[in-house]
């Protein structure tokens, strides 16, 4: 038959199950707390790791991470003074699980904030505008995504230097190609929507269009990916850490905790146990959640 | 300065006769993209049409997918511009016009879409929808705009308090087309373009919004081009109706005269398949008069496009496109061999 | 009008079952609940309809009126959160209650089901002749070359142009029309006795309506089947349905055949429906009879007639009291407390 234009819109059957509001009610309602489980529990719990590394060592009693005496290597956990213990050198491991968190965290939004700001808004420019912008700024990201992140974050960091900053840059390098990606995807659906068409025959300008129909509406799609983002980025900081090439001892890392342990792992074992668990449980708090925000907002 | 509603009665007048929008001899092609992104062929959308809406006139434009009214809607409006031809706003040439010089000339002409969510942007509150082309041509004040934003939601039958805040989501689909026409009205346009604008409601809300387009064309003087695929629905808007197939106009001419002696054949299939509700008409009559599926518009038909359906066709139809000929009062149709009063029309139930 | 070649004409012991009467179908005081975030809705309450083989039966409402629920009820298409009541016998056979295993050896083997989109009820990446074979294999017992044979007969049965040819492409290669015709085809391919069109023609053009139409109407008369057709369009019941059931905020208001019910509408609601199509007769510029306000809020049903708030004839009463469905004239029943009464004129 051949290509053809693409059908009339049908008559849009609505479901059957209409829940028309009466004069006045808006249509949404609301669910009650146990439906939202699936946000609540990540959420909660990220809630409470983000208390642990940002605000609680300000407030209690959090020994310092760094400057340990040698004198109080390998102190056994549940001592006084040191719920964990302490690790080889002397500094005490549950302050460095806080601290070290703290700049896990750090990084990886700082990391997704610029790969969001920067790559969304490159990504939606490319969508919208399309033409030779979209074709050249898609093969240069293609080239950047096309090598594998690890080795690129490696070879910055290498070539740079090892250094909190220098790590959010080496990152960032990997995730503005993929916001951009997801954020020119999205624009490209979003541009075929009518609304987009009745905004410009109203007369709003381009650049507006993009700041408030195109912005707000792809914003969600941005945020769920990045939050799923988020355990990714804390790995790779781990691993350029563990390499030597993120946070510089003697600050901590969960990344540079588990390369010191990984020597002693079976005399010490919780040496790399206790980063690792953190990890985990911090890695799969921001995919649930990002998970769980996804399936209720692509519903949207 | 806000441009104040115009009193009831009269629409806005031309110079003497000059027709509100005159089109002549757009082209709309679009490329489509084999795969790889080569190129595979070029739909000829729409292929020299040449149409006038009047001042205060409502003119329904009917056809089938693959018509190509749709897309000529959007052409006339600039959207995209079309490949060639003229669209005269009054006066104004549209087609070389861009930036700013674009959107003045096009103020007078808005547009009304099919889905009433999907013109709609779901994070953004009615009253902000409605205020768009305010906010966008620069007029009045803050207050102003608002000010006009309530009086327009309260002449689409919405009250202002009610709904300024509320979101589309929280809004039925009758509810929905109204905030959309409410849009279309706040720069006092002369012309709304309808581009299927009640297909998607209910047969009740369609009805209601139907009388809400009968009723502000009676207190604004509004012009209106009536796309739809529903024949009577378009006759029982409409004062002429432009009937379009594959990219071409078929005919047009006076509602009555055309859907009481339709001349091109293809009109007389399209009234014949429309369903009657009444169950007294003789059942056998709502045979299709017509064969077939559409052809590809990539690649038409040679000479007139009707011809592979068409009971009438002869070998000239095969050579020669026919011109939209004028043979009755203001009715035109394209057909070397139309259907006259000489010929014995088929009885046609619900065309009468 | 037949669209070529000639097809061999399918005989059924069932067209002469059909003489003999007797309900195919038979609902009585169906309910469908639902359990939502807001509480539960009565989808469909007390339906009662039956449909005999050979017959068309026309269920019309708008949106939330409850026929889409009512028929996947009939298919067992029901998602989990939906509870159904009363009774539903097909072919002497109760539905209501059947495991899903039950209800599938049931569904294509007795029931099929067209819907309204056919570019969404076929595979996009497989070809249409698979798609035919498939069904055809999932309800008889061919070997692979019969099958294909038959598959083909079917594409003819729907008169699609070419089967032959049309057997080897894809969906996105056909148009609306064609598409539709090859899931009718599906739907023909388990010998249905009971076949239901769920707005099978609301997506499509005019003059592919009318032929679709009429072929499910031939279809009918050929293999003995009974048809429900569901959609919001009375006139196209006009056309096509023997009879005619009316819903309105989940339940039947008006039930008659179509002849009766034409010639003399009684419940307020219908008497809107007819009035607000439009009609090629009225002159342009006619302002339509409207009736006010939305449907209303299934979750929050008032007491009384679900159409008072609407209705041009209500009363006190109307609101206080759910009326009752009941034949008023033979054959012709209707739950209105205030019918209209005088002869209606379409």
């Amino acid at each position: 038959m051949g290509a053809q234009l693409p059908e009339a819109e049908p008559h849009v059957a609505t479901s059957a199950l209409t829940l028309a509001p009466a004069a006045g009610e808006p249509i949404e309602r609301r669910r009650g707390w146990l439906r939202s489980l699936d946000v609540v529990v990540p959420g909660a719990v990220l809630a409470f790791l983000l208390f642990l590394f940002f605000i609680w060592p300000l407030i209690g009693p959090v020994g310092r991470p760094t400057g340990g005496n040698i004198l109080n290597a390998n102190i056994e956990p549940w001592s006084s003074g040191h719920i964990l213990g302490t690790d080889p050198v002397g500094n005490d491991i549950w302050s460095r699980i806080l601290y070290g968190g703290r700049s896990s965290i750090e990084i990886a939004l700082t990391v997704q904030l610029i790969g969001l700001v920067l790559g969304g808004s490159v990504g939606a420019f490319a969508g919208y505008w399309g033409g030779a912008l979209d074709l050249v700024l898609m093969r240069v990201l293609d080239v950047l995504i096309a090598f594998p992140a690890l080795v690129i974050a490696l070879a910055i960091a290498q070539s740079l230097g090892p250094s909190e900053f220098h790590t959010i840059l080496a990152l960032s390098f990997f995730s503005v190609p993929a916001f951009a990606r997801i954020s020119r995807a999205a624009t490209l659906r979003l541009r075929e929507r009518t609304f987009i068409l009745a905004s410009r025959l109203s007369g709003t300008s381009s650049p507006r269009v993009l700041l408030r129909h195109v912005a707000p509406n792809i914003l969600p799609q941005l945020v769920t990916f990045g939050l799923l983002g988020m355990g990714v980025i804390i790995i790779l900081e781990g691993a350029l850490s563990f390499f030597g090439l993120g946070i510089p001892p003697p600050d901590p890392s969960w990344g540079n905790m588990i390369f010191d342990g990984q020597g002693i792992l079976s005399a010490e074992p919780r040496l790399v146990l206790v980063p690792s668990v953190f990890l985990f449980v911090t890695v799969l708090s921001f995919n649930l959640l990002g998970d769980a925000l996804r399936s209720r907002w692509s519903a949207l | 300065m806000l441009v104040p509603v115009r009193e009831r009665g009269e629409p806005l007048s031309t110079n003497g006769d000059e027709p509100l929008l005159q089109a002549r001899n757009v082209v709309q092609e679009f490329v489509v993209r084999g795969r790889g992104g080569v190129k595979g062929g070029v739909v000829q959308a729409v292929s020299d049409v040449s149409i006038d809406v009047r001042a205060g006139e409502t003119l329904g434009i009917v056809g089938e997918t693959g018509s190509g009214k749709s897309t000529l809607a959007r052409s006339l409006l600039q959207a995209p511009r079309p490949k060639s031809g003229s669209v005269t706003l009054r006066g104004t040439e549209l087609v070389g016009l861009r930036g700013k010089a674009l959107l003045e000339a096009r103020r007078s002409m808005q547009m009304v879409f099919q889905d009433p969510f999907g013109s709609l942007d779901p994070k953004w509150q009615v009253r902000d929808i409605v205020e768009e082309p305010l906010v966008a041509y620069g007029v009045g004040s803050r207050d102003e705009r608002r000010a006009r934003v309530r009086e327009v939601l309260d002449r689409v039958g919405l009250d202002a308090d009610v709904f300024a805040r509320r979101r589309p989501r929280q809004l039925s689909g009758g509810q929905a087309q109204r905030v959309a026409i409410a849009r279309a009205l706040t720069l006092d346009p002369a012309l709304i373009v309808c581009d299927e604008a009640v297909s998607s409601l209910d047969v009740l809300i369609q009805a209601q919004v139907l009388n809400l387009f009968e009723q502000l064309r009676d207190e604004l003087g509004l012009s209106y081009l009536f796309i739809a695929h529903d024949l009577a629905l378009v006759k029982q808007v409409s004062d002429r109706v432009a009937v379009m197939y594959l990219g071409k106009l078929a005919e047009i001419g006076p509602a009555e005269a055309l859907y009481r002696q339709p001349m091109h054949p293809y009109t007389v299939a399209l009234l014949a398949s429309i369903p009657s509700p009444d169950p007294n008409a003789p059942k056998g009559k709502a045979e299709a008069a017509i064969s077939g599926d559409p052809p590809s518009p990539i690649d038409p038909p040679s000479g007139c496009r009707f011809r592979t359906r068409c009971p009438r066709a002869q070998e000239r139809c095969a050579v020669e496109e026919p011109p939209l000929r004028e043979l009755g009062t203001d009715h035109a149709v394209a057909c070397h061999f139309p259907v006259g009063s000489s010929d014995r029309i088929p009885a046609i139930a619900g065309a009468r | 009008m037949s669209d070529g070649a000639t097809q061999p004409v399918e005989v059924d012991a069932r067209v002469e079952d059909a003489a003999s009467g007797g309900a195919l179908l038979e609902l009585r005081d169906l309910r469908v609940d639902f359990r939502t975030a807001g509480g539960r809705v009565r989808a469909v309450d007390r339906l009662s309809y039956s449909v005999a083989s050979g017959r068309t039966l026309a269920v019309i409402g708008e949106s939330g009126s409850g026929k889409t629920v009512s028929s996947r009820a009939v298919m067992g298409l029901l998602p989990p959160t939906a509870t159904v009541s009363g009774s539903i016998r097909f072919d002497g056979r109760e539905l209501v209650g059947l495991s899903d295993r039950q209800m599938r050896r049931l569904r294509g083997a007795g029931v099929a089901m067209v819907f309204q989109d056919p570019s969404r009820s076929l595979n996009p990446t497989m070809r249409v002749g698979a798609q035919v074979i498939e069904a055809v294999r999932t309800h008889l017992d061919l070997d692979r070359g019969a099958a294909r044979k038959r598959a083909v007969e079917l594409l003819a049965l729907v008169r699609l142009p070419l089967p032959e040819q049309r057997y080897h492409e894809y969906p996105h290669q056909l148009s609306g029309g064609m598409r539709q015709r090859v899931v009718i085809a599906i739907a023909l391919a388990s010998k249905p006795k009971l076949l239901i069109a769920d707005e099978a023609t609301t997506a499509l053009d005019v003059t592919t309506q009318a032929q679709i139409m009429e072929l499910l109407r031939d279809l009918q008369r050929q293999l003995g089947m009974a048809l429900i057709m569901i959609s919001h369009d009375l006139g196209l019941a006009a056309s096509f349905a023997d009879e005619v059931v009316v819903m309105y905020a989940g339940r039947a208001v008006e039930q008659a055949p179509t002849g009766k019910l034409f010639a003399h509408v009684r419940m307020p609601y219908t008497q809107a429906l007819l009035e607000a199509i439009p009609r090629v007769e009225r002159p342009p510029h006619a302002r339509l009879p409207v009736v006010p306000g939305r449907p209303p809020d299934l979750a929050a049903l008032p007491p009384g007639c679900p159409f008072e708030p609407r209705c041009p004839n209500r009363r006190d009463l109307c609101r206080e009291s759910d009326p009752p469905f009941a034949e008023g004239e033979p054959g012709h029943r209707w739950a209105c407390w205030f019918p209209c009464a005088s002869e209606a004129s379409p």
